[in-house]
């Protein structure tokens, strides 16, 4: 009896995290930006409760319909995307979300099991869990109004699978932590799920274009070698278990459900090794080695040299480049455009598909212009914020001796380069996908580029002086821009989008695509006059809005 | 004599309601290692960070070498080294790279800047991992990476906003006897710091504030003896014997007394313990 109870100080610890919760959550919404957060939360809750209550009565029909039907052995189907949804939804939410923090309940006099308890309680209410829990509840639904029998033991069955679920998530959660907690790991793990995210919308595309060529035999035995996977892993055994005692073959059944109870057990052991390591205080700390200091004869290492420019100029075109070629999710997101093209070439055009894909067939010079937005679009990110990386590091802009036009100027070269080998990959790209586009067409491009970017640049650097955000280029997500930027860029894109559109459409009617790079040429004389007015300016609003800056991109 | 390296005048900064810095008159002399110290809160981050040019003044002048910091903030920020809260350094670039880009910022050539890049790495020991990237050094190794850059120029002046937070006793060592250097060869230090025994140990001069006012500003003799003589003359006052020490007032001592936090000092917590 005394290992059930659970002493008054375990009690006190558990009532004092749950209060501290609820005043972390309490104390958000004292600032505006912790109102705008409940907002959208209450909003994804509504949008959750549609998800598990509109599955919940789908999976609810769908079981009605194998038992009633007899078919109990294909129960599993609807487990799997429960199951999918369960593990999978919290990983990826976890890699947008900041670092878990299991570090802050040791300094605490907490028992292991107590702390065992608390680490698995986080996961009994995230949305997942509910999700899943009411998806559950709705097949459980529909097998007992099926056949009522199968209530008592169909309820164990879930109740064990859903145990499953919530164990597993909390292994993978606790696994997830720890890569998490290591920067390098952490990096990997986001630029994983990103390539993931791609390999997602690959699949559509690849399912359609295959889809012309049906193997039925193939497919078959695909699916069978599928299912007997399957029913090895907990969704199958689940299934079966149910599947089993409907057809009175009670003692597979429990068969079944002993095999499902085996990997929770399994899970329990894999939490208990993970959680004991953080309990006894492992060391995750990327710095926390000592390092003797080893003199070596290094070769000196000299700076970058660009012609032009001066030396200090050229230090922040190197550091800017240098910097962002440690950014792996920058990077693949400048990549993003060179994918979307291969992504469009595997769809379904080449069958003679409706909308965009016919056009890019009918069109082919379409890409280069489409790919070269695009470029220009996912480098918005970066010109619109243009100081958001530099963290505190903005102070040493501030106390160095030179003026910060040419700071300013440094990145906007960084960024040209950047803009420029993106447009030249994807120059290569619709070579290769689409074929090669015209001369008038890649000429009125580039000429539009030309208009396009110093606009975008002077835009950009105004937006990232007066709304700058701190950010992190080096992990995804939560990497929000201010909300004025984001409306102030939309409408500069939408100018921009306007006038090389109308430029574009103007030339084809006069039957002459030509026609279209002079007067791109002669845009971007003023967009480049409207640039360097803009850079003439910029000292004096840095000097305005320097404590704004500090503070805003100081914050820890 | 050489000359005040820093002055200020009437030096003031308003937060909205909140007076940060009310009228502050520093003097520092050329070649000084100079002390600003003060409880949380009094204004001596604000006053660094003015003195910097990281924040403007609400009023009041600020004077380096002469120069007018406002009116010529490019010609004095050539001469100066800083060091502020936050360390302003870049996460994604290693040590090499970011001491590079720094002297490079500072006017060096590409062959200068990468010379000395290289011996301050070598100096602060942080040579060991060149391809470590600044984000994964410790706290500690920021710090010094941070000294180092706020050097690589030679500066006349340097600003140095709590420089031995978090750095081990051995690299303090070297850091002290660098800034001690310094000194030697005619630059003036102007440093902030809660470590009352360290800036006792190097700062000649040092500058107290409290609530955003500066309360008492000299040598540490000059503050000592004034501290003592406020003490005799209230001891007579009550007609007590002076409560001194026997030994010389210590700067904690003297601290204690200039901002009112003796009493603080022996309240007790009758539970604890």
């Amino acid at each position: 009896m005394a290992g059930v109870m659970i002493s008054p100080e375990t009690r006190g610890q558990f009532s004092a995290i749950a209060e501290l919760r609820w005043n972390l959550f309490r104390n958000s919404l004292r600032t505006r930006h912790g109102k705008t957060e409940l907002v959208s939360q209450i909003f994804i809750g509504i949008l959750f409760c549609i998800l598990g209550l509109g599955g919940s009565a789908a999976l609810a029909v769908g079981a009605w319909y194998l038992i009633s039907e007899n078919k109990a052995q294909w129960l599993a189907l609807l487990l799997w995307p429960v199951f999918m949804f369960w593990q999978f939804f919290p990983v990826m939410a976890t890699a947008f979300t900041d670092n878990l923090e299991s570090s802050s309940l040791l300094p605490f006099p907490l028992g292991y099991r107590s702390y065992f308890l608390v680490r698995l309680a986080y996961g009994l209410f995230d949305a997942a869990t509910t999700v899943g829990c009411m998806w559950l509840l709705g097949i459980l639904f529909g097998i007992t109004v099926a056949n009522f029998a199968l209530l008592p033991s169909s309820a164990i069955v879930l109740l064990a699978f859903a145990a499953v679920n919530v164990l597993l998530t909390r292994v993978v959660f606790s696994w997830v932590e720890r890569w998490l907690a290591q920067r390098r790991t952490r990096e990997l793990f986001g630029v994983l799920l990103f390539l993931m995210l791609i390999g997602f919308q690959l699949i559509g595309p690849t399912l359609d274009r295959y889809s012309h060529r049906q193997r039925p035999g193939v497919m078959l035995a695909v699916a069978e070698r599928v299912s007997l996977f399957q029913r090895v892993l907990p969704p199958g055994l689940a299934g079966e278990s149910i599947a089993s005692i409907s057809r009175g073959a009670y003692g597979a059944g429990l068969t079944w459900l002993m095999a499902l109870s085996v990997y929770g057990a399994t899970f329990v052991w894999l939490l208990n090794f993970r959680l004991r390591a953080q309990y006894l205080g492992e060391n995750l700390s990327e710095a926390g080695i000592a390092e003797v200091s080893q003199t070596r004869n290094q070769p000196l290492r000299l700076g970058w040299n660009l012609p032009l420019v001066s030396g200090s100029v050229a230090a922040v075109f190197e550091k800017e480049l240098r910097v962002l070629s440690r950014s792996g999710p920058m990077l693949l997101s400048l990549v993003m455009p060179i994918v979307a093209l291969f992504v469009l070439r595997i769809g379904r055009w080449s069958a003679g598909a409706q909308g965009l894909h016919s056009t890019m067939m009918r069109a082919p010079d379409f890409g280069f212009p489409m790919g070269s937005i695009y470029a220009l679009l996912i480098l918005t990110n970066l010109v619109y914020n243009n100081l958001g990386a530099e963290g505190s590091g903005v102070q040493f802009f501030l106390v160095s001796p030179i003026r910060f036009r040419e700071i300013v100027l440094g990145k906007n070269l960084a960024h040209s380069a950047c803009l420029v080998g993106t447009v030249f990959l994807v120059w290569l790209a619709v070579n290769f996908v689409y074929g090669t586009p015209t001369a008038a067409m890649t000429a009125a491009t580039l000429a539009a580029l030309l208009f396009a970017a110093p606009l975008t640049f002077a835009a950009g650097n105004l937006f990232s002086i007066y709304s700058a955000k701190r950010v992190d280029y080096g992990t995804f997500g939560r990497q929000k821009a201010s909300q004025l930027t984001v409306l102030a860029s939309l409408g500069v894109q939408l100018f921009i989008f306007a006038v090389g559109g109308g430029t574009i459409v103007a030339s084809r009617s006069f039957g002459n695509l030509w026609l279209a790079t002079p007067i791109f040429m002669l845009l971007a004389i003023f967009s480049f006059a409207i640039y360097m007015l803009g850079l003439g300016r910029v000292d004096k609003l840095v000097l305005d809005r320097r404590e704004a800056l500090v503070s805003e991109l100081s914050k820890a | 004599m050489l000359g005040p390296a820093i002055t200020t005048q009437g030096l003031t900064r308003r937060f909205g309601e909140l007076l940060a810095v009310d009228q502050v008159n520093l003097s520092v002399e050329a070649g000084q290692f100079f002390g600003f110290l003060g409880p949380n809160g009094a204004g001596k981050s604000t006053t660094i960070k003015m003195l910097t040019g990281l924040l403007a003044p609400t009023s009041g002048t600020i004077r380096i070498l002469g120069l007018d910091l406002l009116a010529n903030p490019v010609d004095v920020k050539r001469q100066i080294g800083v060091v502020p809260e936050g360390m302003a350094l870049f996460g994604r670039l290693t040590g090499m790279e970011y001491l590079n880009f720094v002297g490079r910022m500072y006017g060096l050539s590409r062959e200068i800047a990468a010379q000395r890049a290289t011996e301050l790495l070598d100096f602060m020991q942080l040579a060991s991992d060149p391809k470590k990237m600044v984000t994964d050094y410790s706290h500690g190794m920021q710090k010094k990476l941070a000294l180092a850059a706020a050097v690589i120029h030679a500066p006349k002046i340097l600003f140095l906003d709590e420089p031995f937070e978090g750095v081990d006793a051995i690299a303090a060592g070297t850091l002290k006897n660098m800034l001690q250097g310094m000194i030697d060869r005619g630059a003036t230090i102007f440093l902030t710091s809660h470590v009352l025994e360290i800036v006792e140990r190097l700062c000649s001069h040092v500058a107290i504030i409290n609530r955003g006012q500066l309360v008492a500003q000299g040598s540490l003799a000059e503050l000592r003896s004034g501290v003592e003589a406020q003490v005799h003359a209230e001891a007579a006052g009550d007609g007590h014997p002076s409560a001194l020490p026997a030994e010389r007032l210590t700067l904690e001592q003297i601290f204690l007394r200039v901002v009112g936090g003796s009493r603080t000092v022996n309240q007790e917590l009758s539970w604890l313990g």
